[in-house]
């Protein structure tokens, strides 16, 4: 009987590390018009990062990389605390370009505000 | 003569195979329902996406609505007649499951529909291959 166990239990284990691990993670989005907390005006312009057609990122209006992006982030968030990025996409990029601003601003506690690229 | 009223020490494994096995068969099927075998853009996002209302799209422009295949243009109709049967529309939520490589043009189309709905909207994502 303990032979059956343990055969029963190792499936068991399998099963368990695999339905894990095939449940993908999420990005949560916030609606507009949904918040009932009044913001306050901030001190600051916001940072506007655009993100071209072919996938480059262009921080308030000059060529960066991602690791800039998120260095530059960082730098802003350490002087700052909270502040808010502006995210305007190119309508024909490709989706992992934008989630990785999104991830940036995630990781850093702050708001990515997603523009309507129409 | 003296009747002993012994207490049986012994273990039955039976019964904790029978809990076992009953898990096993749990997680044979729920890990089969679940059939997502497209590469997603990456976050180090922790949350687990909601599996009630969840948007499929892949690379060649097919989209999919709870496993059934829907257009761009019924999505709204099909969102909403499935949200009329859920019982916790408070905590509604779409799940856009995107391939990489579809243009982000699609993924704002659901967004904007999430918002007409107003209801919530995630982005699927996948844990960062290091």
């Amino acid at each position: 009987m303990s032979s059956l166990t343990d055969i029963i239990f190792l499936l068991l284990i399998f099963f368990m590390l695999t339905s894990s691990m095939v449940v993908p993670n999420a990005l949560n989005l916030r609606m507009p018009g949904k918040s009932k907390t009044i913001t306050n005006q901030p001190k600051y312009l916001p940072t506007e990062i655009k993100i071209t057609r072919k996938g480059n990122y262009y921080l308030n209006g000059s060529k960066a990389s991602l690791l800039g992006i998120e260095k530059a982030v960082r730098n802003t968030v350490r002087e700052r605390g909270k502040f808010s990025l502006v995210v305007i996409p190119d309508d024909n990029v490709a989706n992992e370009r934008v989630v990785a601003i999104l991830d940036i601003a995630y990781r850093y506690q702050i708001d990515a505000i997603m523009t309507d690229p129409k | 003569m003296k009747k002993r009223n012994k207490i049986s020490a012994e273990f039955s494994m039976s019964s904790l195979t029978d809990i076992i096995f009953l898990l096993l068969i749990f997680f044979m099927l729920t890990s089969s329902m679940v059939q997502i075998n497209v590469q997603l853009a990456e976050s180090n996002s922790k949350t687990v996406a909601p599996s009630d209302l969840i948007v499929m799209m892949s690379q060649d422009g097919k989209m999919s609505f709870n496993g059934k295949p829907v257009s761009g243009s019924s999505l709204q109709s099909r969102v909403n007649g499935e949200l009329g049967q859920m019982t916790n529309k408070e905590n509604a939520s779409i799940s856009i499951v995107a391939e990489v490589g579809v243009p982000w043009r699609k993924i704002n189309d659901v967004i904007v529909i999430a918002k007409n709905l107003g209801i919530k909207a995630h982005i699927a994502t996948q844990p960062v291959k290091s």
